[in-house]
């Protein structure tokens, strides 16, 4: 029985406040359209103040012709709005959404259809005499372009993104069909005082010219000879901590060094402790309106594997000259000479590249280059070169299709003794950058 | 009398020491100049004969970064293929993105021709809008503005001074544009076709259509095939002017001229992109004096 009182007074209850709910909105409305009435009058009074005042400052203009101007601060001149003055206040984002912060990324994908004049089985047995041999257990690592046929070299994804006032961060994935690799991960200091930058975490030195560049962005598909024969095919990228200086001169001076973990075995490899260290001197600056030459000289300390020292000496030149917005003309040349201690005694070991390359239009571009082992052990042979020349279209900023032959005569194959044996090879390659790509440095 | 001459000589020193301004583009270093005067040192990187959007990122550029107190750029996206690259390479926080000193006037601009779906499938398109806001003299008033804002935060010391070369600046051309404005109304209603979008901001204020593009999208080269349109629909739709920017081949406008009749009629799109326009004033005088006459 007190139950059903109880439920009943509930209902009632219910039905009640629903009434005075209801009561309540209309007097609410009522209340709206009262104030948007008196809203519509004002604007519509304010509307016939403004033609007034309008019509009364022309007839003010036109009478008072020779009015001196006072200057005035700044900010009561608001005539001019800007953008980020009239910015809603209103946020318009969902609460706590994260979208803005997330990182820019960006996919590179690299694949290439090769012909070669040496079969595949052969080709993995390579190595360059007196640099390095060949280890059926541990063959040398082919990264790119590896087989007859068609390649699919990687997939790459890069990602940039600011950490908080102190640090960006940048990390660069190199995916092969059956490889995961950190190709670099770093972050770097924005706000350092003395036009000081440093860099820490796993990175490409920028030891020369063409270390810190990524395959993506070389003139031609493979890694000059000189770098290949002395740090391998990954080059100098290695954990460890950089610092770099811009002079702050009229010309452009930069000095780094960096200490690395010597973890590259083609030069160094000793990583008991840190064990290489890279210094650099960079300087460019212009010749005229439309020429500029970039020379950079650099040194390398190490530990090689016996945990002797390995030291290698670096020279680049780069000299640009701009035909039109479109059109330049490069040539880019380093060369690198290794002294590098053993148990036998001194290895001295030297090579260079030099390129020529000429970009036509925003579509076409072209080059040349000739790649030099000229110094090596004495048992060993100084006529290691290699050819190549390579034709690049580009239908848009971000796709490159590129034709590239090499005539390359720095290989020998297999565990024998003289098995030199020279490569021709030609090749169509095809690289693209989507998505948010940084543009790249010079 | 010793001290004085010091104290006095200290002051000098702060009162001469002068703002280091780098400027992207030369227009911007001509009203960062009006505004500034002689408490502004300011330097251009991008040279005007080239195009805007592909200026070469030479790290000779970097050591004027590297000192400045303050980077004045465009923004809406022209500078995001070569700026970048430059800025990290400077290590000057003062200048970085986001801090006080970096100064991108197109956030005085309401900007046109913002896309309504962004994809790099529509060719370079830039997000923010169109970037050439530069080839309208109507905009130069709210950049200096802005800029003499952003300075005057900076360089509290010389605010007052700024803002009386403003009112000075302003008070010119405001006289300026009247003249300007006169030249221009002479084509109100003609028809255009442009190689790139560069004059939009300017067409659209007086009343001129631009009905085409050499480019069949923004940034990619003409093709054969979006030409032989072009010339069809000019043929159609009698438009006898080409508007060609000083920096692109001019092989394809001469082709559609002489195809369809039209008259190629070459506009600087920056200060000093052809000869006679080394100021301001002469080189909206040349846009008006070529597009209106």
């Amino acid at each position: 029985m007190t139950k059903k009182i109880i439920l009943l007074s509930m209902a009632a209850s219910v039905s009640l406040f629903a009434q005075s709910e209801l009561e309540e909105v209309k007097a609410l409305l009522a209340q709206q359209i009262k104030t948007t009435q008196a809203l519509q009058k004002r604007v519509a009074e304010l509307e016939k103040k403004q033609q007034h005042t309008a019509t009364h400052a022309a007839t003010k203009s036109k009478t008072v012709k020779h009015h001196k101007h006072q200057p005035k601060p700044i900010e009561e001149e608001g005539t001019y709005t800007t953008a980020e003055d009239t910015m809603p206040s209103e946020q318009h984002t969902q609460t706590f959404d994260q979208k803005s912060f997330l990182p820019d990324i960006a996919l590179i994908l690299d694949g290439s259809a090769v012909g070669r004049n040496v079969d595949n089985s052969t080709y993995e047995t390579q190595y360059i005499p007196g640099f390095s041999t060949y280890n059926a257990a541990n063959p040398n690592e082919i990264p790119f372009n590896k087989d007859r046929g068609f390649n699919f070299n990687y997939a790459e994804i890069s990602m940039h993104s600011t950490v908080g006032p102190y640090f960006d961060a940048d990390a660069i994935f190199h995916l092969q069909p059956d490889e995961f690799e950190i190709e670099e991960a770093y972050i770097t200091s924005r706000s350092m005082p003395y036009g000081l930058r440093a860099k820490l975490g796993k990175f490409r030195s920028e030891f020369g010219r063409i270390n810190a560049i990524h395959q993506h962005a070389w003139k031609f598909t493979s890694q000059p000879l000189v770098f290949n024969a002395l740090f391998g095919s990954e080059g100098i990228n290695d954990a460890g901590v950089q610092l770099q200086w811009v002079l702050p001169t009229d010309t452009y001076v930069m000095a780094g060094i960096e200490a690395m973990q010597g973890s590259n075995d083609v030069s160094f490899g000793d990583t008991e402790k840190n064990n290489l260290y890279i210094g650099y001197l960079k300087s460019s600056f212009d010749i005229g309106d439309t020429s500029t030459l970039l020379a950079g000289a650099s040194i390398l300390h190490g530990k090689n594997e016996q945990g002797l020292n390995t030291d290698v000496y670096g020279a680049d030149l780069t000299a640009l000259v701009a035909l039109s917005s479109y059109s330049s003309l490069t040539w880019q040349s380093e060369l690198l000479y290794r002294n590098k201690t053993t148990d036998i005694g001194k290895e001295k070991q030297a090579g260079y590249y030099t390129q020529l390359t000429y970009k036509y239009n925003q579509n076409w571009q072209g080059g040349v280059r000739y790649d030099s082992l000229y110094k090596n052990l004495d048992s060993q042979p100084d006529d290691l070169d290699r050819f190549s020349a390579v034709l690049q279209y580009s239908p848009f900023e971000f796709t490159k299709f590129r034709l590239e032959y090499s005539y390359d005569r720095s290989k020998a194959f297999g565990d024998l003794a003289d098995q030199r044996k020279n490569i021709s090879q030609i090749l169509l390659d095809f690289t693209i950058e989507a998505g948010a790509h940084g543009a790249h440095a010079f | 009398m010793k001290k004085i001459l010091l104290f006095t000589l200290i002051c000098s020193a702060s009162l001469f020491a002068r703002m280091n301004v780098v400027a992207s583009y030369p227009y911007l270093g001509k009203i960062v100049k009006a505004v500034g005067r002689e408490n502004v040192k300011v330097k251009v990187l991008a040279s005007a004969k080239f195009d805007p959007h592909f200026v070469i990122p030479k790290p000779s550029l970097i050591p004027a970064i590297a000192r400045a107190d303050m980077l004045v750029a465009n923004g809406a996206g022209l500078e995001i293929g070569w700026l970048p690259p430059l800025l990290k390479r400077a290590n000057n926080p003062k200048v970085r993105i986001g801090a006080k000193g970096f100064v991108d006037v197109s956030r005085a601009i309401h900007l046109i021709d913002k896309p309504k779906a962004v994809s790099r499938a529509y060719g370079d398109v830039h997000p923010e809008g169109n970037p050439h806001f530069d080839t309208d003299p109507h905009n130069v008033l709210p950049i200096a503005h802005y800029i003499v804002k952003k300075l005057s935060q900076l360089d509290e010391a010389h605010a007052s001074e700024y803002a009386q070369n403003f009112s000075r600046f302003s008070a010119h051309w405001k006289t300026y544009l009247r003249t300007f404005d006169s030249q221009m109304r002479r084509c109100k209603g003609k028809k255009v076709v442009q190689y790139h979008e560069l004059y939009n901001y300017l067409l659209k204020r007086f009343g001129i259509k631009a009905v085409a593009a050499i480019e069949p999208l923004p940034g990619i080269a003409p093709s054969s095939r979006h030409t032989m349109e072009l010339i069809s629909k000019m043929r159609k739709q009698h438009i006898g002017t080409i508007l060609q920017d000083p920096y692109h081949e001019k092989k394809t406008a001469k082709f559609i001229a002489a195809k369809t009749g039209a008259k190629v009629i070459i506009l600087p799109h920056d200060v000093g992109a052809v000869s006679g326009t080394g100021t301001l004033e002469s080189f909206y005088n040349t846009i008006a004096k070529r597009l209106c006459h």
